[in-house]
C-alpha cells in the first residue's frame, strides 16, 4: 500500500463521497455512503471504509461539508448576540429595506437571526476619517457581558461603523468581552469582512458567530477519530471561494465553507480544462432539485463578492460579504415535478420530490410525476442499473404518474414524454444562457463541463440549444466535486474599501495598499503553516466612475502601473460590462482585492483504459429523445470504453453514479485522460447570438 | 394550435426577453435611478397593444403600457408602421405618469405582419423644467416640469430624426445622462423586436400568436377563478392625502369596489378635483395603481399580462386629483398614486385578510439633503425612507420595507453617505417613539434616521412625506399606526416639523430627524398571545404602560 494518498471526502445531501489519488500510480477511486446528517463525520468513515484504503496512508485530506449551511438552513446555529454602534441596533433587522416580491401586500423578511433584546448597543463611534468621536466604554460592554452571560448566549458578533477601515474598537472589545466570556466565541466583523456596508457585514459577522461553535465542535470530533486512526495531519477545508484551507482558518472563519460542495465542482473543472487545454469552460451541475451553471473565463471561476444565502426572486436573503464562486442556480434537476397551474398550463417545478419521498419510480410514496420518472419512460436510464443498483425503480410507478398528463394533453405517453424533457431543456437553457450571453459571452468560445447525477443525462440536448463548442463529461461525474477538491490550492482573498479619486492616488501610493495588505496575507498564511515564498498573489481594484454605485474589478499587473494604462484598462473593461465609457469622467477607487494562492501538485484523473483494449459491445434499446422522438439507440458501458474509442449518437453510456446522452447529431470519443467529449456532427449554420447584454 | 409544450417554451422565452430589455436597459443607462432604484420597466405586447409579458423594476409601470401603445396606434395607424421605427411618448395624459418617464415603442414585423411590440419606460434624472430633477414639489403647471414628447417618431424605418435630440440636449441640465437614458431605451426595445423575431422564425409565426392567445386565456383564467373565491358585494373606503405641497389641506378620497364573479370594478367618484400642487396623477397611473393591488390580490408572483387584467375596470370621472388634466403638474404623482392603491386595499382588507395586510404608512417618503462643498461643488443626498407596514390576519406586520411605490429598492447605508457627504447619520433605528398600531397582531416599525450636517455651509431639506396627518389604519379592532414627519432639531434646541417642504435651510449642527410611520394593527389587542407581548416587552419594542393600557385583560 502506498504511503501517500491524497484524499477529498465531500458531504452532499444525500450521498457522501470519498475519491482517493494515489500520486504514484496516477490512480483515482471513488467510493460512496450514505449521507448522516444527525452526525456528518460517521458518514465520512463510512465513505473512507468502502473504499477500502488504510487511513494510515492518507498523506493529506480536504473535506467539503455542508455542517454550515446544514445548520443555517435548519436554523440551528447557537444562540448569538449582535454587538453594535449606539443608533444602529436595529440595522441588522432594518437591511436594506427593499422588497423582492413586490406585489406581495404581506411581505415578510427573512427573520433576523439575533433577535431585537439580544442586540446591544456599545459605546463608541469611529467617524468615516478614523476619528474616534466617542472612545470605546468598557463599563458598557462590562454591561452587555453580563446580559450575555444571563441569557446564555454562546456566540457574539460585533459590528461597529466603519470598522472595515478602522477596526481598532472592534478588536478592543472583543479582547476585553473574551476576558469576560472566555467560553464564548467572538466575531468581529473586520475579521472576515474589510468592505463598507454595515448591514452586510454585518449580517455577514452574524452568520460566522452563528455557525462557530458548531462547526468547532464538528471538526473537534473529526480532529478527534482522525488523530485515533493515525491520519495525517495534513488536514483542509474546501471553502466556497474555489481554494482551501486549514481547519484552523475554518474555525476562525466558518462561514467561508458556506457552499463548499458547489465550490469543489468548479475547481475541478478548471483542472479539466488545464488537463485538455481549454480555460473558457461553462460548468452545469444537475441534481435532484436544482440545476447550477457557472463561468470560467481565462482559466479563473466568476467569484462574487455580492452572495445572499437563501436567495430568491422573492426574498433578499441573508447577505454574506465573503468571496463565493457565482453559480446561477435555477429549480430544475431530476425530481422537479411536472403540473398543470391553475390556468391549465403545463409546467415544470419549481416544486421537487426532491430525495425524500423522490421521484415516483423510487416507489417511496411520491406520486407527483418528475424529470427522473421521464427519463425512465423515455428508455434514458435503465431500472435495473440505476445508481449501480443502489436503488430498485419501478417503471409501472412513472407510467401511472405520467398517465394524468398524458391524457389531459391527448398525447400518447411517448409524446409526452418528449414534450417534457424538450420543455426541461429549453427552461435549463435559459440558465445557461445567464452566465454566458447575458454576461457578453459568446457560448462558441466555451466548453461545457457536465457533472452531478444529471448533468450529463442532460448535458447534450443543451450543448446543441446553446451552441457551444463541446460538450466533456470527466471520469467521475457523481463524485465530481469531491474529486475536484483534490485540485485546489490553498486560498486566501482579502479585501480593502479605500475609497479615493485615482488623480490622488497615484501608483506607489495603491502599491503602498498592496504591499500591507500582501504582508498581513503572507502572516496569516505563515500562521497557517504555508512559507512566504510558496505564495502566489494576485491584485485588483474596484473601480467606477464619479457618482456611481456599479464597480468593475480591474487587475492590477506590471502593464497597469501607469495612471494613463490603469484607466485605460478600466474604460475598456467599463465598456465591456455596462457598454459605454465616459473619458472625461473622474475615477474612484473604491475596494482594493488581493487574492493568495499556494501553488500545489497536479492531480489526474487517471489515464483512460488503453485503446481497444476489450471491444465494447454495446447493447441496443428505443430511447425517446426531446427532438427526433423514439430511436434505437446503442447502450455503451463506460467502463468498457478505451482512449480513442469513437462513435455516432444515438448512444447512451452507462457508469455507477451517472448515464450521458448523446444526442442523434453528435458523436463522442474518449480522450486519453478518460472524458467523454461531445462534438455536434456538423453546424448548424447557426448566426452569430446576439451577445453583449448583462 | 401550437402544443402546450412549444407554448410554455415560447411563454418562458417571452419573459426572458423582458429580463433580457431590463438588463441591457440598466447597464447602458448611465443614470443611477435607472441602475440603482431600478426605475423603469420593459414589456412586449401583442399587435394591438395588449401586454403579453413584462419585466418591472416598479410596481408604478404595472398598467401603462397598453394605453401608451394604443395612443401611438392613434396617432400612427398600423399601416402606416415599418421596420425600424421607434416611437416616443411621455405625456402623464396619455397613459404615462410624469414627464420624466419616457416610453418607447417599436413595432415587431414577422414576414411583413406586425406582429406586436417592444416598449420600455424609463425614469430619465432629468428633462428640463423648473429643478434639477425636473419634479419640484411646488410646481402648478406642467409647463414646469420640463420637455413633453407628444408621441414622436423618433426612428423612422431606422433612420433617427436628429432635430428630436437636439431639442432634448439643448433643453436638459445633464443632456449625456438623458441622451444615455434615451439610448438606453432603445436598445430594449430592439433587443425585443430581435429576439421576438428569432423565436417567430424559429417556431412560426402562427405558433407565437397562438401563444400570445394562450397567454391572454391563461391569464384571465386565473383571474376569473380568483375572483370566484371573494365574496360578491360592494366595498367602500375614504381616505385623505395629507396635503398637495402647495396648501396643507387634507384632500378627501374614496372608491368604490364592487365584486362580481367575472368582474372588478374599483368607481373612484367623488374624490377631490385635481389640486394645484404636484401630487396630482392622471388617468395611466391611477390604473397601474389599481392593476398593482388588483395583481396583489389575484396572484403577487404571476406574470404580468393584459388577460390577467381583463376582469379590472376602472370608473373615475375627468379632473380628479386622480386623474388629472392638462396643465395639471403630476410631478410627484406616484404620492396620490400610492393613495389610490391603498384605497381599494383598505376596501378590501377585511374581506381577503390571505392577500392584504393593514395600513401601510404608505408615502414613499422622499427627500433631499443637498447643498455646497466649500470649493462650490453641489452635493445632494436622495432618497425614500423605509416604513412601516400593517399588520397581517395571522402574523405582526413587518418593519422598515420600502413603501408600495417602489419594489426592490434599497437603502443607502451610513457607512456610504458618510463618505459621499457631509452628514454624520446619528441613528439609523426602528421607530420605538411613537405608537405602533396594536392588535391581535401589531403593525411593524418605521425607521428613525437621523443626519447631523457637517458641512461648514449649511445645507437644505426638501421632503415629501405623505401621511403626516391621517395615520395608517387597523383593522377588525386593530388601532392605528403613526405618522410620517420630519423634525429639524435646531442647534438652539429648536424643534420644527413638517410633512412636506419645498426648501427648508440648514445650519452646521442642525440635527435632520426623519421618521416613518408605524403600521396599523389587526384584530381586538385583547386576543393578542401573551408570548407575543412578552417578547415585544423583551424586545423593548412596547413599554409597560402600553400593556397595561391596551392590552388589559392579557397578561404577558
Amino acid at each position: 500500500m502506498n504511503s501517500a494518498l491524497r484524499v477529498a471526502v465531500d458531504i452532499g445531501g444525500t450521498f457522501t463521497d470519498a475519491v482517493i489519488f494515489d500520486p504514484e500510480s496516477g490512480t483515482v477511486r471513488e467510493a460512496k455512503s450514505s449521507t448522516t446528517p444527525h452526525e456528518f463525520s460517521e458518514g465520512v468513515f463510512d465513505a473512507l471504509d468502502v473504499s477500502g484504503i488504510d487511513l494510515t496512508a492518507i498523506e493529506q485530506l480536504i473535506h467539503g461539508t455542508t455542517v454550515v449551511i446544514n445548520a443555517i438552513t435548519q436554523r440551528s446555529g447557537v444562540k448569538t448576540a449582535l454587538i453594535t454602534t449606539p443608533g444602529f441596533r436595529d440595522a441588522l433587522h432594518i437591511g436594506r429595506g427593499n422588497r423582492p416580491d413586490m406585489y406581495n401586500l404581506r411581505f415578510h423578511k427573512p427573520e433576523p437571526l439575533v433577535p431585537r433584546r439580544l442586540r446591544f448597543e456599545a459605546s463608541e463611534r469611529m467617524l468615516v476619517d478614523g476619528t474616534e468621536q466617542i472612545p470605546l466604554d468598557c463599563d458598557r460592554l462590562r454591561e452587555i457581558a453580563r446580559l450575555c452571560a444571563e441569557d446564555g448566549v454562546e456566540a457574539i458578533a460585533i459590528c461597529f461603523l466603519h470598522a472595515y477601515a478602522w477596526p481598532a474598537h472592534e478588536r478592543a472589545a472583543r479582547a476585553f468581552l473574551s476576558e469576560l466570556l472566555p467560553e464564548i466565541s467572538i466575531t468581529c466583523s473586520s475579521d472576515i469582512c474589510r468592505e463598507w456596508r454595515e448591514y452586510e457585514r454585518t449580517s455577514t459577522a452574524v452568520l460566522n458567530a452563528y455557525v462557530q461553535p458548531i462547526l468547532e465542535r464538528y471538526l473537534a470530533n473529526l480532529d478527534a477519530t482522525l488523530d485515533r486512526q493515525s491520519v495525517s495531519d495534513r488536514r483542509f477545508v474546501m471553502l466556497s471561494n474555489g481554494g482551501s484551507a486549514t481547519f484552523d482558518f475554518a474555525r476562525e472563519q466558518p462561514i467561508q465553507l458556506v457552499e463548499s460542495g458547489p465550490a469543489g465542482g468548479i475547481a475541478g473543472a478548471i483542472a479539466i480544462g488545464d488537463e485538455i487545454g481549454e480555460t473558457h469552460l461553462i460548468t452545469l451541475d444537475v441534481g435532484g432539485t436544482t440545476a447550477k451553471c457557472s463561468v470560467i473565463v481565462d482559466g479563473d471561476a466568476a467569484i462574487s463578492q455580492d452572495y445572499r444565502l437563501e436567495w430568491t426572486p422573492w426574498s433578499p436573503g441573508y447577505p454574506l460579504r465573503i468571496p463565493v464562486v457565482d453559480i446561477v442556480e435555477i429549480g430544475a434537476g431530476g425530481g422537479s415535478i411536472v403540473w398543470f397551474d391553475e390556468g391549465g398550463a403545463l409546467r415544470i417545478g419549481p416544486k421537487s420530490a426532491g430525495a425524500d419521498p423522490g421521484p415516483a419510480c423510487y416507489g417511496r410514496g411520491g406520486a407527483e410525476p418528475t424529470i427522473t420518472d421521464a427519463m425512465v419512460l423515455a428508455g434514458v436510464l435503465d431500472p435495473a442499473a440505476f445508481l449501480g443498483g443502489r436503488l430498485t425503480i419501478d417503471p409501472e410507478l412513472s407510467a401511472r404518474a405520467f398517465q394524468p398528463i398524458a391524457d389531459r394533453l391527448e398525447l400518447s405517453m411517448t409524446e409526452t414524454v418528449s414534450g417534457v424533457l424538450r420543455l426541461f431543456g429549453e427552461l435549463t437553457v435559459e440558465a445557461l444562457k445567464l452566465v454566458s450571453v447575458r454576461r457578453g459571452y459568446d457560448p462558441r468560445d466555451f466548453t461545457l463541463i457536465a457533472y452531478g447525477g444529471g448533468g450529463p443525462i442532460h448535458a447534450g440536448l443543451l450543448a446543441n440549444e446553446l451552441g457551444v463548442k463541446r460538450l466533456v463529461i470527466p471520469c467521475f461525474p457523481g463524485s465530481f466535486s469531491a474529486w475536484g477538491m483534490l485540485t485546489t490550492r490553498p486560498r486566501l482573498d482579502s479585501s480593502r474599501t479605500l475609497v479615493s479619486s485615482l488623480a490622488e492616488t497615484p501608483h506607489e501610493k495603491r502599491d503602498e495598499v498592496f504591499t500591507s495588505m500582501r504582508q498581513e496575507a503572507e502572516s496569516t498564511l505563515a500562521s497557517h503553516g504555508f512559507q512566504a515564498g510558496a505564495i502566489e498573489h494576485q491584485c485588483a481594484i474596484d473601480c467606477r466612475y464619479h457618482g456611481q454605485e456599479h464597480t468593475v474589478r480591474v487587475p492590477v499587473d506590471a502593464e497597469s502601473a501607469s495612471e494613463e494604462s490603469f484607466a485605460n484598462r478600466f474604460h475598456q473593461l467599463h465598456a465591456q460590462h455596462y457598454t459605454f465609457r465616459l473619458d472625461q469622467t473622474p475615477i474612484e477607487l473604491v475596494n482594493f482585492r488581493l487574492t493568495s494562492t499556494v501553488p500545489v501538485d497536479r492531480v489526474r484523473q487517471g489515464t483512460a483504459r488503453p485503446p481497444h483494449a476489450t471491444e465494447p459491445a454495446p447493447s441496443s434499446r428505443t430511447v425517446a429523445f426531446a427532438h427526433g422522438g423514439p430511436q434505437s439507440t446503442a447502450i455503451y458501458q463506460r467502463t468498457e470504453l478505451g482512449a480513442g474509442f469513437s462513435a455516432h449518437g444515438p448512444a447512451i453510456i452507462e457508469e455507477s453514479s451517472s448515464t450521458s446522452v448523446v444526442q442523434s447529431d453528435q458523436h463522442f470519443t474518449i480522450d486519453r485522460f478518460g472524458n467523454i467529449v461531445i462534438d455536434r456532427i456538423q453546424s448548424s449554420g447557426k448566426e452569430r447570438p446576439e451577445i453583449g447584454h448583462a | 394550435m401550437a402544443d402546450a409544450f412549444t407554448q410554455e417554451i415560447i411563454r418562458s422565452k417571452l419573459l426572458a426577453v423582458t429580463g433580457e430589455m431590463g438588463t441591457i436597459l440598466a447597464r447602458t443607462s448611465m443614470s443611477p435611478i435607472v441602475y440603482e432604484v431600478l426605475d423603469f420597466a420593459c414589456g412586449i405586447t401583442d399587435a394591438s397593444g395588449e401586454v403579453v409579458a413584462q419585466d418591472n423594476g416598479l410596481c408604478l409601470f404595472t398598467g401603462t403600457f397598453q394605453p401608451q401603445v394604443t395612443s401611438i396606434l392613434e396617432k400612427f395607424p398600423a399601416a402606416t408602421m415599418r421596420a425600424g421605427d421607434v416611437y416616443m411618448t411621455n405625456s402623464p395624459y396619455g397613459g404615462g405618469t410624469h414627464n420624466p418617464d419616457v416610453g418607447l415603442i417599436m413595432p415587431i414585423f414577422s414576414d411583413s405582419t406586425l406582429i406586436g411590440f417592444g416598449i420600455s419606460v424609463t425614469h430619465w434624472t432629468e428633462i428640463g423644467g423648473k429643478v434639477l430633477g425636473s419634479i419640484a414639489p411646488d410646481s402648478t403647471e406642467i409647463y414646469q416640469e420640463g420637455l413633453q414628447f407628444p408621441r414622436l417618431k423618433l426612428y423612422d424605418h431606422g433612420e433617427i430624426n436628429q432635430a428630436i435630440v437636439d431639442i432634448i440636449e439643448a433643453n436638459v441640465r445633464l443632456p449625456l445622462m438623458s441622451i444615455g437614458d434615451l439610448n438606453a431605451g432603445v436598445a430594449a426595445v430592439r433587443i425585443a423586436d430581435r429576439r421576438v423575431r428569432e423565436i417567430a422564425e424559429r417556431y412560426g409565426q402562427d405558433a407565437l400568436l397562438d401563444t400570445f392567445e394562450g397567454i391572454m386565456a391563461h391569464g384571465e383564467a386565473i383571474a376569473l377563478q380568483r375572483l370566484a373565491e371573494i365574496p360578491p358585494g360592494v366595498y367602500r373606503a375614504t381616505d385623505f392625502i395629507d396635503g398637495d405641497g402647495i396648501s396643507e389641506d387634507l384632500i378627501p378620497i374614496q372608491v368604490e369596489v364592487t365584486i362580481r364573479p367575472d368582474r372588478f370594478t374599483a368607481d373612484f367618484t367623488g374624490s377631490a378635483p385635481q389640486t394645484a400642487g404636484a401630487i396630482n396623477c392622471s388617468r395611466g397611473a391611477l390604473m397601474s395603481a389599481c392593476k398593482t393591488v388588483f395583481k396583489a390580490i389575484i396572484g403577487p408572483q404571476l406574470p404580468s399580462n393584459e388577460g390577467l387584467f381583463r376582469p379590472f375596470e376602472l370608473i373615475a370621472p375627468d379632473g380628479t386629483v386622480f386623474t388629472a388634466t392638462r396643465p395639471a403638474a403630476t410631478g410627484w404623482y406616484y404620492e396620490s398614486s400610492a393613495n389610490a392603491t391603498e384605497l381599494i386595499w383598505k376596501a378590501l382588507a377585511p374581506a381577503l385578510p390571505e392577500s392584504l395586510s393593514a395600513g401601510s404608512y404608505l408615502s414613499l417618503c422622499a427627500y433631499y439633503i443637498g447643498g455646497q462643498h466649500e470649493n462650490g461643488d453641489y452635493w445632494l443626498l436622495t432618497t425614500p425612507q423605509d416604513g412601516g407596514w400593517g399588520a397581517c390576519a395571522d402574523r405582526d406586520g413587518e418593519s422598515s420595507l420600502i413603501a408600495t411605490t417602489d419594489g426592490d429598492t434599497y437603502n443607502y447605508p451610513a457607512e456610504v453617505i458618510e463618505t459621499a457627504f457631509p452628514l454624520t447619520m446619528l441613528r439609523n433605528s426602528f421607530n420605538t417613539d411613537n405608537a405602533v398600531g396594536h392588535g391581535a397582531y401589531r403593525g411593524g416599525f418605521g425607521t428613525i434616521r437621523e443626519y447631523s450636517i457637517t458641512s461648514p455651509a449649511g445645507a437644505y431639506l426638501q421632503a415629501s412625506l405623505g401621511r403626516s396627518v391621517t395615520p395608517p389604519w387597523g383593522v377588525n379592532g386593530g388601532t392605528n399606526g403613526s405618522t410620517n414627519y420630519f423634525e429639524i432639531v435646531r442647534a438652539s434646541g429648536q424643534i420644527e416639523r413638517g410633512g412636506r417642504t419645498a426648501n427648508r435651510p440648514l445650519q452646521p449642527g442642525d440635527v435632520v430627524r426623519i421618521v416613518t410611520g408605524n403600521g396599523g394593527g389587526w384584530g381586538d389587542p385583547r386576543d393578542r398571545d401573551p408570548a407575543a407581548i412578552a417578547r415585544d416587552l423583551a424586545d423593548e419594542l412596547v413599554g409597560r404602560d402600553d400593556i397595561a393600557a391596551i392590552y388589559n385583560g392579557a397578561k404577558p
